[in-house]
C-alpha cells in the first residue's frame, strides 16, 4: 500500500509506545534498561512456548470449525506461562528494589518513591507490549510498503495489515498497564488486582479467536478495545487511589 | 545464532498470529515472503515489443522508465473511463480500439495499457484476424501495382507505433483478469481496485533513440536477423575440377511475424512450406546413389517477413563469392522453385495448388511441365495444379521477388495454396497455428515438390518412371514435424529434434529474433536459433555421404575436406559426414558489424533493394513482466498515515499531563 500506509501502520501499532518512551521512559536510564530486560524476558517466553508447541503445529484443522479447540489450548497455555513469568519478574524486581533502597541509604539519597516504582512497572509492561507489537505486527509489515494491499477472506472490510496493527495497539495497551496493576497488586497484597491481570490477558487472547469466524473481526476488535480501555481505566483508577492514599499519610 | 533463533521464533509466532489474528485461512503462510508472493499474481502474457526502422518506430512500449499500473476495465465499459486504465479486450474488438486510440487523443490519454483475451472469438462476424498490411512488403515487389490486396483481412495494426503496453493473455490469465475486471465493476464505491502492472520498459524509449540509426549508434537496440541454411544434394565436391552442374534451387522460409513477439507460429505461412520441403528432402535422400545431371540445392531463409533479410543477404554473398556460399554460383542457378504456404489447399478431398510464375517463359514452362508430370504420377492422391490467374500483377510476396529484382530474367515459380488472395485469414497473427492447416495438404505438396525436383534435375531421357513413383513422402514424419515445430507439446523437445540438437526452449517460436554477436558462416552455436540449428543438422544428415572413417566422433575429429560434424550437441553421438550444408547469416544488406558495433551503410547503387529496406531493429529491454494485484486508493493510505500520527501524539500529551498532575499533588 505504499510507504505512507506502511508508516501509518507502524505508527498505529507502536505509536503510543513511542510517545510514552519519549515522554516518560527516556528521562531515566534505569527505565530504559527495564524496558529492554522485560522485552528480553518476553522474548524468551516466546522461544520456550514455540519450542514446546512446534511439535504440534500445524494444526490439522478440517474446513469446519474445529480450529477453536486447539487454538484455545494454545492460548491458555501461553497465557498461563507468561503470567507465571510475570510473578517471576515481580520477585526479581522486589530483590532489585531492596538492593536499590540499600544503595540509596548508603549514599544518603532518598529511596524509591511510589511514582518511581510505578514508572518501573510501566516500563516493564511497555517492554512486553513493544515485544508483542514487534513480533506480531511489525515483522509482517514489510509487504505493506509495496504497492499492493491484502484482504483476508474472513475479514473483507479491512486490509489485513490494518487488522494486525489495531490488534497490536490493543495488546500494547493491555500489556503496558497490566504490569502496573499487577505490581501494585503484589505490593499491596490485593487479590482482586492480582487476579484481574491474568484474567484480562486470557480473555483478550481468547477474543482474538473470534477473528477466526467469517466477519468476526468486526466484533472481535471492538471487544478487544473494550478490554484495553478497561485495563487503562482500572489502572488509572488504581494509580489515582494509591497516590491519593500516599498523600494522605 | 541468537538472531537466527529469534527469526525462527518470529516465524513460528507469525504463523500462530496468522491463524489467530487474521482468520482460519485454509492456505496458511509459512513466512512473510509467502505472504508477499500471494499478494501479487504473476500473469502469463505475450508482449508486443518496440521495433524501430530508419524513419521511426512501431510496436508497443511503456511510456517512461518505470512500470505502469492501472485498474482493469472491460472493453464494454470503455466509455465510462475516468482515469488511465488497463483495457481488457477480445480479439475482434482490438482493431476498433486501436483505431480509436490513434484518432482520439483524449481517449488515448485514458488508455494505460491493453490486455487481449486469448482464444478465437466466436460469432459469425469474426472472419479473420491479420495485423499485417494488405500487401505485405509491397516496397520490395518487382512490379508497379503496390495496391494489390494479397491479404484482404489485413488491418495493418502491427505496423503502427503505440505509446502504451499491449499484452496477449493465455487462457488461464484471461480468466483471472476477467475476474479482476468484474470485481472492479462491482465495487466502484470501495477503496480498493484490482490493477494490472505492466513492465514493458524499452531501452530505446528510456534513451530517447527513436529510429534505427540512432539506436544502433547508442547500442540500445539490435538488428533483426538470424541464420539461413542451405544444403546441396548430393554434396558439392569443390576440390575436383568437374564441370559445375546447373543448379535447381528449392527455396522456403522459416520465419513468421505477429503483433505479439513470442506468439509467431506461422503454421500456414510459411511453416507448412518448410515442412513440405523437409519431407521432400527426406524422400529424395533415398535417391542419393542416383546420378542427377543437375545440382539440387535446398535453401531455407529466415528474416523474410522483415524486408527479405535472408534472401537479400544470400544474393549479396553469392555476388561476393564468400565462404558461406562456397560451391554456389548465381549464374549457374537455372530455376527457383519456391514453396510458399501450402497448408490450406485441402478443399473437399482435392488438394489444389496454384503455381505463380515469373515472366521468363521458356524455363518456367519447363518447371510447369515438371510439376504437371509429377501431378500425373500422383493420380491417386487427388492433387490438382493450376497456373495462377493472369489478373495478378505478378508473384505474391515471396523470396523469389528478390531473385527477380536482382535479375528480372530469372526463372522461377512459387507454389501456393491461393490464387488471387491469401486463403490464410490469420496471416502473420498468433492464430495461424496447427488448427489452421491440414497435414494431408502438406503431404501432397511435399510429394509434388519431391517428384518435380527429381524430374527437373534429370535430363528428359533419364527420368525413370519406377524411380519417380518410388519417391514417396512419409506422412508420419510430417505429423512428427508438425508436433515439433507448431506445438508446445512435445515441441522442440520431441525425439526428432532431440536427435540433432539440445533446444533452449520447448515451445517453438518462429519470430526471426535479433542477430547476436558477429555474423559469420560458422557462428557460435549459442547464437544460432533452435530451428536453424535443427535444420542445419537435419539437412546435413539427409544430404550426406558417410565418411570413410566411420568411427570418428566429433566435434574433435572431422578434419577431412567437406566434412561436417552433425549431432554435435548430443552427448557423444556426434558423427562426421561429408555434406555441403552451410549457415548463411541473414541480416540487412545496409548494416555492417564493425568493432563490436553495428553500423548503417549509406545506400549503394549496386544494392537496389537496400534503398527500400527499412532496416528493422528491436529495442533492448531488461525484463518484461505482467502482474495483477489489489491497491488501496491514495486517500485511504493518507488516512492511515494520519491515524498513525494522531495515535502517536495523543497519548504522549495525555501521559505528560497525567504525570505533571501527579507531581503537582
Amino acid at each position: 500500500m505504499t510507504v505512507a500506509a506502511g508508516i501509518g501502520y507502524a505508527l498505529l501499532a507502536l505509536g503510543p509506545s513511542l510517545s510514552l518512551f519519549v515522554a516518560v521512559i527516556s528521562q531515566k536510564p534505569f527505565l530504559i534498561l527495564t524496558v529492554l530486560s522485560s522485552t528480553l524476558l518476553w522474548l524468551m517466553s516466546l522461544i520456550v512456548l514455540a519450542g514446546v508447541w512446534r511439535a504440534f503445529l500445524p494444526f490439522k484443522t478440517t474446513p469446519s470449525s474445529s480450529a477453536w479447540l486447539p487454538y484455545s489450548i494454545l492460548i491458555l497455555s501461553s497465557v498461563v506461562f507468561q503470567e507465571g513469568l510475570r510473578v517471576l519478574f515481580w520477585r526479581i524486581y522486589k530483590k532489585l528494589e531492596d538492593i536499590l533502597d540499600a544503595f540509596a541509604d548508603r549514599v544518603s539519597k532518598p529511596r524509591l518513591f511510589l511514582t518511581d516504582k510505578m514508572q518501573i512497572a510501566l516500563a516493564g509492561g511497555m517492554g512486553h507490549g513493544v515485544a508483542h507489537a514487534v513480533f506480531f505486527c511489525l515483522s509482517l509489515l514489510t509487504p505493506a510498503f509495496g504497492p499492493a494491499t491484502f484482504y483476508v477472506e474472513k475479514c473483507s472490510q479491512m486490509p489485513f495489515f490494518l487488522v494486525s496493527s489495531m490488534i497490536a495497539l490493543a495488546f500494547v495497551t493491555i500489556h503496558t498497564f497490566s504490569m502496573v496493576i499487577a505490581f501494585n497488586g503484589y505490593a499491596e497484597g490485593n487479590r482482586v488486582d492480582q487476579l484481574i491481570v491474568p484474567v484480562v490477558h486470557l480473555v483478550a487472547g481468547m477474543l482474538t479467536l473470534v477473528n477466526l469466524a467469517s466477519g468476526g473481526c468486526i466484533i472481535g476488535i471492538p471487544l478487544l478495545y473494550c478490554m484495553a480501555l478497561f485495563t487503562l481505566l482500572h489502572c488509572g483508577k488504581m494509580v489515582w487511589k494509591r497516590l491519593a492514599d500516599s498523600q494522605n499519610r | 545464532m541468537d538472531t537466527r533463533l529469534l527469526f525462527l521464533i518470529s516465524c513460528f509466532i507469525a504463523r500462530l498470529s496468522f491463524s489467530l489474528s487474521a482468520s482460519g485461512e485454509l492456505n496458511s503462510f509459512e513466512s512473510v515472503p509467502d505472504l508477499e508472493k500471494s499478494m501479487y499474481t504473476i500473469v502469463d502474457g505475450y508482449p508486443c515489443v518496440r521495433l524501430l526502422n530508419l524513419s521511426g518506430e512501431i510496436g508497443c512500449s511503456n511510456p517512461g522508465h518505470g512500470k505502469v499500473a492501472a485498474p482493469v476495465v472491460k472493453f464494454k465499459n470503455v466509455n465510462q473511463l475516468v482515469e488511465p486504465s488497463a483495457i481488457l479486450v477480445s480479439l475482434d474488438e482490438l482493431d476498433s480500439l486501436l483505431a480509436r486510440v490513434s484518432k482520439d487523443t483524449n481517449f488515448a490519454s485514458l488508455v494505460a495499457g491493453i490486455l487481449v483475451e486469448s482464444g478465437t472469438p466466436g460469432g459469425n462476424n469474426f472472419k479473420g484476424f491479420s495485423p499485417e498490411l494488405k500487401f505485405p512488403e509491397a516496397e520490395f515487389a518487382p512490379y508497379q501495382n503496390k495496391n494489390f490486396e494479397w491479404n484482404p483481412s489485413g488491418s495493418g495494426i502491427m505496423w503502427k507505433a503505440y505509446n502504451f503496453p499491449v499484452f496477449l493473455l493465455s487462457e488461464n490469465s484471461t480468466l483471472a483478469l476477467l475476474e479482476a475486471a468484474t470485481k472492479n465493476e462491482k465495487s466502484k464505491k470501495s477503496y480498493t481496485s484490482d490493477v494490472a502492472e505492466f513492465g514493458l520498459v524499452m531501452q530505446t524509449t528510456k534513451s530517447g533513440t527513436h529510429d534505427s540509426e540512432s539506436c544502433l549508434r547508442e547500442e540500445t537496440c539490435l538488428p533483426l536477423g538470424g541464420y539461413s541454411v542451405w544444403s546441396a544434394l548430393p554434396p558439392i565436391n569443390t576440390s575436383t575440377s568437374q564441370k559445375s552442374k546447373p543448379i535447381i534451387l528449392a527455396v522456403t522460409s522459416m520465419d513468421s511475424a505477429s503483433f505479439f513477439r513470442d506468439k509467431s507460429l506461422g503454421a500456414d505461412s510459411p511453416i507448412s512450406g518448410l515442412i513440405a520441403l523437409l519431407a521432400a528432402v527426406d524422400a529424395l535422400s533415398h535417391l542419393n546413389g542416383l546420378h542427377l545431371s543437375k545440382q539440387l540445392v535446398f535453401v531455407v531463409f529466415t528474416g523474410e517477413a522483415w524486408g527479405f533479410l535472408g534472401s537479400r543477404r544470400f544474393l549479396l554473398e553469392l555476388d561476393q563469392h564468400s565462404d558461406a556460399v562456397s560451391g554456389l554460383d548465381f549464374t549457374l542457378i537455372e530455376t527457383v522453385l519456391e514453396i510458399g504456404s501450402v497448408g490450406k489447399s485441402f478443399d473437399q478431398g482435392v488438394k489444389k495448388f496454384f503455381v505463380h510464375t515469373t515472366e521468363a517463359a521458356s524455363i518456367s514452362n519447363q518447371t510447369l511441365d515438371a510439376l504437371k508430370r509429377a501431378q500425373d504420377s500422383l493420380k491417386t492422391e487427388n492433387v490438382k495444379i493450376s497456373v495462377a490467374s493472369k489478373s495478378n500483377p505478378g508473384i505474391p510476396p515471396s523470396s523469389l521477388m528478390m531473385f527477380l529484382r536482382k535479375n528480372p530474367d530469372s526463372s522461377g515459380i512459387v507454389l501456393e495454396d491461393f490464387d488471387t488472395a491469401f486463403t490464410n485469414k490469420f496471416y502473420h497473427s498468433h492464430l495461424d497455428n496447427l488448427s489452421n492447416i491440414n497435414a494431408s495438404a502438406i503431404a501432397a505438396a511435399s510429394s509434388l515438390v519431391a517428384r518435380s525436383l527429381y524430374i527437373l534435375a534429370s535430363e528428359k531421357n533419364e527420368i525413370n518412371d519406377s524411380v519417380l513413383t518410388a519417391i514417396s513422402v512419409n506422412s508420419s514424419f510430417i505429423d512428427e514435424l508438425l508436433g515439433c515445430l507448431l506445438d508446445c507439446e512435445p515441441g522442440l523437445s520431441c525425439d526428432l529434434v532431440n536427435q540433432y540438437i539440445s533446444p533452449s526452449a520447448a515451445c517453438p517460436s518462429h519470430y526471426v529474433g535479433v542477430i547476436q554477436g558477429e555474423p559469420s558462416s560458422s557462428p557460435y552455436p549459442g547464437y544460432v536459433g533452435d530451428v536453424s540449428r535443427f535444420l542445419w543438422n537435419f539437412l546435413a544428415d539427409k544430404t550426406s555421404v558417410p565418411t570413410e572413417n566411420r568411427s570418428a566422433t566429433c566435434p574433435k575429429h572431422c578434419s577431412g575436406t567437406g566434412e561436417l560434424c552433425i549431432r554435435g550437441e548430443t552427448d557423444g553421438k556426434g558423427v562426421c559426414v561429408i555434406s555441403s550444408t552451410r549457415y548463411v547469416p541473414a541480416y540487412s544488406t545496409r548494416l555492417k558489424f564493425e568493432s563490436d558495433m553495428w553500423k548503417l551503410l549509406p545506400t549503394n547503387s549496386s544494392d537496389i533493394m537496400g534503398a527500400a529496406d527499412p532496416v528493422w531493429t528491436e529495442s533492448n529491454w531488461d525484463t518484461i513482466t505482467l502482474r495483477v494485484y489489489s491497491v488501496q486508493h491514495a486517500s485511504y493510505d493518507r488516512l492511515i498515515l494520519l491515524l498513525g500520527f494522531t495515535v502517536n501524539t495523543l497519548p504522549g500529551w495525555n501521559v505528560r499531563l497525567g504525570f505533571a498532575a501527579t507531581w503537582m499533588i
